[in-house]
């Protein structure tokens, strides 16, 4: 565990002078009365990756959800305290979820291309978001960034579905693309693929932090350590009444939640006594 | 069973034969269904070996007859049903299917209104079709005053199989995977275009075949027509929708309540043709979902 | 509240504010609730038709009566409105059908579900689905021209008549085994794997985990299969009138002609009672009762598969 590799400082990027997208103050999670996340506050930096790592239950996927709203999708969902994407309230009243779902992409743990052509799975988000433009530029660019085109160039009216798992990842990932967002969420996106195409979609993910926000929820602390320059870590506690609520317990950047963690629990966690 | 496989190094396990009783049993089960489905073989038996001498032209070509059994036809019957299950399918069809969208993809499960609706439906599923009859005389023929014409019996017969298409088509939009809505979802789709684009598609082989097995339970109903005037020998089709009409099933209703052995023929004959009919109807729907069973 | 933050969003920066109006949306819920809400009027539009006529019979006839007496002949001169005779020939004409339905349907469906393999299964269950679509008028010829003649040659000593209420129940039967078989198919594959490994790990035999343990598993699913067929058989019309005839006599012999409610309300609405009359009224008073003994058994249905339902997802 203490001879990973970490993102280190040669990356040329000023970690200190934070440029926020979001910033998280006092969130807390409810589905209906039970308040699953409580309390969080972070900030996640411009083109920056920021790694969310923990035990399971600890809430680290439903603070992801509820950065481009996903959790609105879930009856009795509802977080309390704010999240501020740039200076604009992300829960205001003003706020439509469908447009920050635009500005905002998201990549799921299980590879979930739609049931058509790899060409049409591209074009879809453009379509439905009304872009303007060639279609066919759009796709072949989208693919290029995604590291795909190479691959599928010459089968793009076959079906998304006959494509690897790792393909078929990356394939979610340049339909994300499409539609221009501004930050990439990721739910475990490797968890379901096999290592050779985990190690591609994280050499993705370095490649694309040139241009996008990334935020990565993920089980494996050796990814978090490998491509992220922030990592929060989160934790599920019981509190007196018996209840299960996660919490964030550190937040950092990744060269120093892994050397040299504050809390005791980041340390135990990382070094596998716990979890 | 693996589990009841005979481990070859363990001697003493070894199987000492199924027992008879479990043999027995075995045979028992299969036998109800046989049973079961004898009834249909003898059914198809009887009625073709009996209605084999009229089919024929005539039996297409001619109208119902009291007079003339043996050269009577059920052309007026057979275009009635077309009637009535065109129109069926024009109204039930989409009505059911945008139903069941509201109730799968819109509908808040904690709203009283929403389980109301839900359980509303299926009862309606099982409330005997002569009922329906009852509320195609009381209020569409009567009260709306549409008399005994088409459109009365294809309003009533919609309403009979709409519960029927809601729940097989909500069968189907809930069989297209959560992560397709999601995948949309998080594209910046709104609902109904993640419902238009993704969901529909890929829940349209089901939705056909829930919907043929629907129409083919329509074409087969004779109880709510008794009710709506459809039961003497038309001699003639239907020109239009404020038409007065028969069914088939009906038309066979009217032969069989005939005492003289030629209308039992003629029934037979006329059975055949509808059971031809709704075979056909059947064996399509489960092609389609055989070809389209589950690609995820 | 504009986004400005220029220098960092790739895109445009823009609110988050919804960009166009999207009335469709509105729109199109209205019209997805309006038509779910169209089987809402049906089971209106069905009381409505019900409950006028029958309040109006109700003010001619009284309940005592009704219920009181057991001559049946509201199309005779003089009327008699004693519900009795038609009551009981449809309990016993559906008595008789599940007699017949569940043992054979709930055997298939033990079969189907715990022995047979997927190919055999893929075969028979489209084959159950035929006999399910058979047109009930179908089967009513059937049970008169075959059936009945049948009976009359093997058991000469019944005294069948020509219409009777045992070929009638018989075809009623069979025509809700695809419901008692296919349903109560659905609550055994519902029963979780698990149990069967328990108990084949314990050494039961392939008939006494059939019948010991998914059987007793799936019993709320059975019993709510076995009501709807029950509320089927109830409320069938066609087999009843062709094979079981029209006759309303007081009896419980099913040798005999004996009409059922359903049987009934198909006699005189096709054409025998005039608009307004008595015996017109008398249809949806019937209907009254037949709606509200098959809707009581579809609740207590339903209930019972919500139930089983959640047991086990």
């Amino acid at each position: 565990m203490q001879n990973v590799s970490v993102r280190g400082p040669e990356v040329p990027r000023n970690i200190e002078a934070l440029d926020p997208v979001f910033t998280v103050s006092d969130l807390s999670v409810f589905y209906g009365a039970y308040e699953a996340v409580r309390g969080v506050d972070l900030t996640i930096g411009n083109r920056e990756i920021t790694a969310m790592i923990g035990p399971s239950g600890c809430g680290k996927s439903t603070v992801l959800r509820c950065f481009n709203r996903m959790n609105d999708l879930i009856p009795g969902a509802r977080p309390a305290g704010k999240i501020f994407f740039h200076d604009e309230d992300l829960y205001g009243d003003h706020v439509d979820p469908i447009e920050v779902r635009r500005r905002i992409g998201m990549v799921f743990q299980k590879p979930n291309p739609f049931p058509k052509s790899i060409y049409d799975n591209i074009a879809y988000g453009p379509k439905v978001n009304g872009m303007k433009g060639k279609m066919d530029s759009i796709v072949e660019e989208a693919l290029i960034k995604a590291a795909l085109w190479d691959e599928v160039k010459d089968k793009l009216k076959q079906n998304a579905l006959s494509l690897s798992g790792g393909q078929q990842q990356r394939l979610c990932i340049a339909r994300a693309i499409a539609v221009k967002p501004e930050v990439i969420l990721m739910d475990e996106p490797c968890s379901a693929l096999d290592p050779i195409a985990t190690t591609k979609i994280e050499d993705l993910m370095q490649e694309l932090a040139r241009d996008y926000t990334i935020v990565i929820v993920t089980h494996n602390m050796q990814q978090a350590a490998r491509v992220s320059d922030r990592t929060a870590f989160f934790t599920a506690e019981v509190d007196d009444a018996g209840e299960r609520h996660g919490r964030l317990v550190e937040f950092d950047e990744t060269s120093r939640i892994f050397t040299n963690p504050s809390d005791k629990r980041t340390e135990d966690y990382i070094t596998g006594r716990f979890g | 069973m693996s589990v009841l496989s005979t481990p070859r190094s363990a001697v003493r396990l070894a199987s000492k034969g199924t027992p008879l009783r479990e043999h027995v049993f075995r045979i028992a089960l299969l036998s109800s269904l046989v049973i079961a489905l004898g009834f249909l073989l003898m059914l198809l038996i009887y009625v073709l070996e009996e209605g084999w001498p009229r089919i024929d032209a005539t039996l297409w070509e001619n109208m119902p007859s009291i007079r003339r059994p043996e050269t009577a036809g059920i052309q007026s019957g057979i275009i009635g049903t077309l009637w009535i299950i065109g129109l069926t399918a024009l109204m039930a069809l989409p009505t059911g299917v945008l139903a069941a969208i509201y109730l799968e993809e819109y509908a808040d499960r904690t709203k009283w209104y929403n389980r109301v609706i839900e359980l509303n439906i299926s009862n309606l599923a099982a409330v005997p079709s002569i009922v329906y009859g009852i509320l195609g005389l009381g209020i569409i023929a009567r009260w709306l005053d549409f008399g005994f014409t088409v459109m009365t019996g294809a309003i009533t017969i919609s309403l009979l199989v709409l519960p029927i298409v809601i729940i097989s088509a909500r069968e189907a939009i809930r069989a297209v995977p959560p992560s397709i809505r999601e995948g949309s979802l998080a594209l910046g789709a709104t609902q109904w275009q993640t419902i238009y684009r993704q969901v529909l598609p890929s829940a349209v082989p089901g939705i056909a075949t829930g919907s043929i097995l629907a129409l083919s339970r329509a074409i087969g109903e004779a109880a709510p027509f008794l009710m709506l005037g459809a039961a003497t020998l038309v001699r003639f089709n239907p020109e239009g929708v404020w038409s007065s009409f028969t069914v088939l099933p009906l038309q066979i209703y009217s032969f069989i309540s005939q005492s003289r052995e030629e209308f039992h023929i003629l029934a037979s004959a006329a059975i055949v043709v509808l059971l031809a009919i709704l075979l056909l109807m059947n064996s399509v729907a489960i092609w389609l979902r055989n070809r389209y069973q589950k690609r995820w | 509240m504009a986004a400005q933050d220029q220098a960092t969003a790739p895109g445009t920066s823009r609110s988050l504010a919804r960009s166009r109006p999207r009335y469709g949306e509105s729109v199109i819920k209205v019209v997805l609730m309006a038509a779910a809400m169209i089987s809402v009027a049906t089971t209106i539009g069905i009381v409505a038709a019900l409950l006028e006529p029958t309040i109006e019979f109700f003010s001619e006839i009284s309940f005592g009566e009704f219920f009181g007496s057991t001559t049946w002949g509201p199309l005779f001169n003089p009327a008699h409105f004693g519900v009795w005779p038609i009551i009981v020939a449809t309990l016993e004409i559906t008595l008789i059908a599940v007699v017949v339905a569940v043992p054979l349907g709930l055997a298939a469906a033990i079969y189907l579900s715990e022995y047979a393999t997927p190919r055999v299964r893929k075969i028979f269950k489209p084959v159950l689905e035929v006999l399910a679509g058979v047109p009930t008028v179908v089967f009513g010829f059937f049970a008169l021209a075959f059936v009945t003649p049948l009976l009359r040659d093997w058991f000469p000593f019944l005294d069948l008549e020509a219409k009777n209420a045992l070929a009638a129940g018989l075809l009623v039967g069979v025509m809700i085994v695809p419901i008692v078989a296919s349903l109560s198919e659905d609550s055994m594959a519902a029963v979780p794997n698990g149990l069967r490994e328990g108990s084949y790990a314990l050494g039961a035999s392939k008939m006494l985990t059939s019948v010991r343990v998914v059987v007793p598993a799936a019993f709320s699913g059975i019993v709510a299969a076995v009501i709807l067929a029950i509320s089927r058989a109830i409320g069938e019309t066609m087999i009843v009138a062709i094979a079981g005839g029209f006759k309303a006599v007081f009896t419980f012999n099913p040798t005999n002609e004996m009409s059922t409610m359903a049987a009934f309300i198909a006699q005189a609405g096709s054409g025998d009672a005039s608009v307004g009359s008595i015996a017109y009224k008398t249809i949806f008073a019937v209907g009254s009762l037949l709606f509200i003994m098959t809707f009581v058994m579809n609740w207590f249905s339903a209930r019972l598969v919500q139930k089983y339902r959640e047991v086990y997802d």
